[in-house]
């Protein structure tokens, strides 16, 4: 897209802060620097599979596999470290590569056969949640490798290295999707496809590969969970897909596709990561903190459709000669 | 409610409306009376505030000041349901159809008839309805069809359709004939005039100004969003609408040149596709600008198509420079220096995620990158150049183009193909939607093209447009190019009578489409 103005990402932005200094006020330890680099630690792997999230959805589709991409990328790692003593150097690219290769699958569905994203990765979903059950018997496989707990404990120069992916990950999407060809097609296709097509671009082909970012994207966020927790197990990653999807939508993507913008969705997971936060500080049960989550989604969504006639209101209400305004986008 | 005091009062009135938009003025203190029984033409420059006018009088927007009477009282619509229920029905310039429901579902959308106390939708109801209005326009569209699976056109006469089955007292069309044939125009202008003689009055908005001052009674002329001319039931006169409109004396005229050099750069051999081509076979020449000549449905959108290579050759094939082209898709064929511009600037033309910027250069983003990243700037540069030379509204460069008028928005699309630096330009409909100053601008762009040694394959249903400006015309028909004649040879009844049978053809696709479905 081009350059996006301010007020598109001061939305989200105001909505982070305003949630920041709320549960501030309201919980007694949330301000600690211990809590805050642990709301960090939580972000890291949702963040990052929300990029793929983001990409998806900003063509058009949606992804709904990464959780149970996550299940089986654990076990595998697991499975290579552990039962067939695979070296870290050897284990992980494979890890990522398996990644790559189930979105390609997404991707070559969705793209080439036409079958609608939403069933392709939802019987992914299903599907890839039992293979991760066959692998090693469908039971965790723990202390994997202290080495492997480096790439989630370890610091650069003070820095968690976690920080350190998640900026460098959001960059390279920031810049590819905003300063690449590339970026402009996966803009382009989710505005209007037939468009695209007879523009020149290879929409299959552009397609198959957001999936395979999306893919990629699973891939480093299971490595990353597996060292966090030093094991693999069938159950990691559940639902992080809804949280990834809800991120993408609380930072303003629409899920029509052809508006949105990656930076917002870091915003949006910081939003939710505070939130269950806030929440777990106060010892509120999960059940309640599944409620939050949906109501936060819906107020999104909602916001966003009311944001063209609010501002207009607004505006009324500001301006005495609408003749004069200078053209305001978005907020 | 007597005769009389109808006569005294005009059946609907806007007095001093007003409607802003951030940067512009769209509406600026505008009256207009409309009486029952008159046609009332609405003219002007691309983004003078037509549609804008009539989507305020058909409640899709709310004015910001102004009033609406009907028969003398006050009305406020809050939508367009309260329009519709107050007696307006609009045919609107961006069609609203359905496109996954039937004709029949989409012409009694929003007021099917109930059966079982109202519970249930009355399908054979809606099915007759839709075939009696169908069948006073005199069309063959199966009201049976999926509107996809029509053409433009047929979609247009589909929407006309819808307004009028509304049994309204007040008809608006902004822009109802931009996709149609001569003969369609015709057929719908017999129909307008029955339904004024039987006191309806009606609102008619077209860049076509032959046709205006064929059919209206009385006219405003629009500019800037406020009146500039208010005529009624004088003599009209084309030049002068147009002087007024613009404000300065250019009549609608053709600067047509002739470039064609003796060189054959492009031959189409026996192509079929599964769309509607059947056998055709052409050549084009450097320079030279061939028009393609036919009634709607007769396969020149989908000849145009193959070319393109957006629909698959099933036999047949494309040369371009003797070389024989591997069209898989528009990919290849753009790549080979082949530009079309689509037809359907809404679903197959723009991006209305993006401002005028990315639109213009999304077929040839080589042009704004150094390797694999873009240069921004470079990209305003390409816009601000075509908004300048097409006479763009400045507004295009920040805005999103659905907020642009649909005028622009067309010009937007035109300049994309001219910023592809293409070797053969096809050209769907170039001038639908667009006023006169702008119309003359597309043809001083095809002079420009063709000047610099570049072909073009024009395809337009105004039939004056189409002679003037090609130097050949070959008249296609059921799929196949059956003569290919000078176009000074060529007569606007030679276009019709060629081919007189257009709702044959209509009613062929139909059969064949279902065909399609069927197998
Ligand atoms: N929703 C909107 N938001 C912002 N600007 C708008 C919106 N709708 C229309 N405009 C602006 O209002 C002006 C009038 O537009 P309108 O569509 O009424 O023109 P028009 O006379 O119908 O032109 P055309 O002949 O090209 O269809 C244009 O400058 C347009 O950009
Ligand atoms: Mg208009």
């Amino acid at each position: 897209m081009k350059r996006s103005t301010l007020a598109e990402f001061l939305g989200p932005i105001v909505a982070l802060v305003i949630i920041v200094g709320v549960v501030a006020v309201t919980t007694p330890n949330f301000l600690a620097t211990a809590n805050f680099q642990n709301i960090a630690l939580q972000a890291a792997v949702l963040s990052i599979v929300a990029i793929g999230s983001t990409v998806v959805i900003l063509t058009g589709g949606i992804d709904l596999s990464p959780g149970s991409m996550i299940a089986l990328i654990t076990m595998a790692l697991a499975a290579m470290i552990k039962l067939d003593g695979w070296g870290l150097m050897l284990a992980i690219p494979a890890a990522l590569a398996i990644g790559g290769a189930l979105g390609a699958v997404n991707g070559f569905l969705v793209a080439y056969l036409r079958i609608p994203a939403f069933i392709v990765t939802l019987a992914g979903l299903s599907a890839l949640k039992g293979i991760a059950l066959t692998i090693g018997g469908g039971t965790p496989i723990v202390s994997l490798s202290p080495n492997l707990e480096t790439l989630f404990y370890g610091q650069v120069l003070g820095i968690p290295l976690p920080f350190i992916y998640v900026l460098v990950l959001y960059a390279l999407a920031v810049f590819t999707l905003n300063h690449t060809k590339f970026g402009r097609e996966i803009y382009a296709i989710g505005g209007n496809e037939a468009a695209a097509r007879l523009s020149g671009i290879k929409v299959k082909r552009v397609r198959l590969l957001a999936f395979v970012i999306a893919g990629v994207c699973a891939g480093i966020g299971g490595v990353l969970l597996a060292a966090r927790l030093n094991s693999g197990s069938p159950n990691y990653g559940t639902l992080i897909e809804l949280q990834a999807i809800a991120a993408a939508v609380v930072g303003g993507a629409s899920l029509a596709g052809g508006r949105g913008h990656v930076f917002n969705t870091l915003i949006g997971v910081l939003i939710i990561t505070v939130v269950q936060n806030g929440l777990n500080l106060n010892a509120v049960s999960p059940a309640v903190q599944s409620i939050a989550i949906g109501l936060i989604i819906l107020l999104a969504v909602t916001l966003d459709l009311w944001r063209g006639h609010l501002s207009r209101i607004l505006r009324a209400q500001f301006t005495r000669t609408p003749a004069l305004a200078t053209p305001a986008k978005g907020l | 409610m007597t005769v009389h005091a109808q006569r005294a009062v005009p059946l609907w009135s806007l007095q001093d409306i007003c409607k802003g938009f951030p940067g512009v003025q769209a509406n600026n203190h505008i009256d207009i009376d409309l009486p029952a029984g008159e046609i009332h033409g609405l003219l002007g420059e691309n983004g003078c505030g037509k549609s804008t006018l009539i989507k305020i009088l058909s409640g899709v927007q709310q004015p910001d000041s102004g009033r609406i009477l009907h028969n003398g009282r006050e009305v406020t619509f809050d939508g367009p349901g309260a329009a519709r229920r107050e007696g307006i029905a609009t045919v609107y310039q961006e069609f609203s159809l359905i496109p996954h429901l039937t004709v029949a579902e989409n012409i009694s959308m929003g007021r099917h008839p109930r059966r079982r106390g109202g519970l249930m939708v009355d399908w054979r109801a809606v099915t007759a309805e839709a075939q009696r209005i169908l069948g006073q326009l005199g069309l063959e569209i199966d009201p049976a069809a999926r509107v996809t699976d029509l053409s433009v056109a047929e979609q247009q006469l589909v929407e006309i359709a819808k307004a009028l089955s509304q049994d309204a007292t007040l008809l608006i069309l902004d822009e109802p004939t931009t996709a149609l044939g001569q003969e369609e125009i015709v057929a719908l202008h017999r129909l307008l005039r029955r339904m004024k003689e039987s006191g309806v009055g009606i609102l008619y908005i077209s860049h076509r100004l032959d046709e205006v001052v064929e059919l209206v009674d009385s006219f405003t002329v629009l500019k800037d969003g406020r009146v500039v001319s208010a005529a009624g039931q004088t003599r009209l006169d084309v030049d002068e609408i147009v002087t007024r409109m613009i404000g300065s004396d250019i009549s609608e005229h053709f600067p047509k040149e002739d470039n064609t050099r003796d060189e054959v750069v492009l031959t189409v051999r026996g192509a079929r596709t599964a769309h509607r081509v059947a056998d055709v076979s052409f050549d084009l020449r450097r320079g030279e600008v061939l028009g393609l000549g036919g009634v709607i449905g007769s396969g020149r959108t989908e000849i145009a198509r193959a070319v393109f290579g957006a629909d698959r050759l099933l036999a047949g094939e494309v040369t371009l420079d003797g070389r024989r082209l591997r069209l898989r898709g528009p990919a290849d064929a753009i790549a080979a220096g082949i530009a079309l511009v689509p037809e359907n600037r809404k679903t197959e033309g723009l991006f209305f995620n993006f401002a005028a910027g990315p639109n213009i250069t999304m077929a040839h983003l080589r042009g704004v990158t150094r390797g694999p990243l873009f240069d921004h700037r470079r990209e305003d540069r390409v816009c601000v150049d075509y908004i300048d030379d097409l006479a763009i509204t400045p507004s295009a460069r920040t805005k999103l183009v659905n907020l642009i008028s649909g005028g622009n928005q067309q010009k937007v699309l035109i300049a994309r193909w001219l910023f592809s630096d293409s070797r053969i330009v096809i050209l769907d409909e170039p001038t639908q939607g667009i006023d006169v100053g702008a119309k003359l601008a597309v043809y001083r762009l095809i002079n420009d093209l063709t000047r610099a040694g570049k072909s073009v394959i024009l395809i337009s249903s105004a039939h004056n447009e189409l002679i003037a400006m090609s130097d050949r015309i070959a008249i296609v028909k059921h799929g196949r190019v059956t003569d290919i004649r000078p176009a000074h040879e060529v007569s606007p009844t030679d276009l019709v009578s060629a081919t007189e049978a257009a709702h044959h053809d209509i009613a062929a696709v139909a059969a064949v489409q279902k065909s399609e479905v069927l197998s």
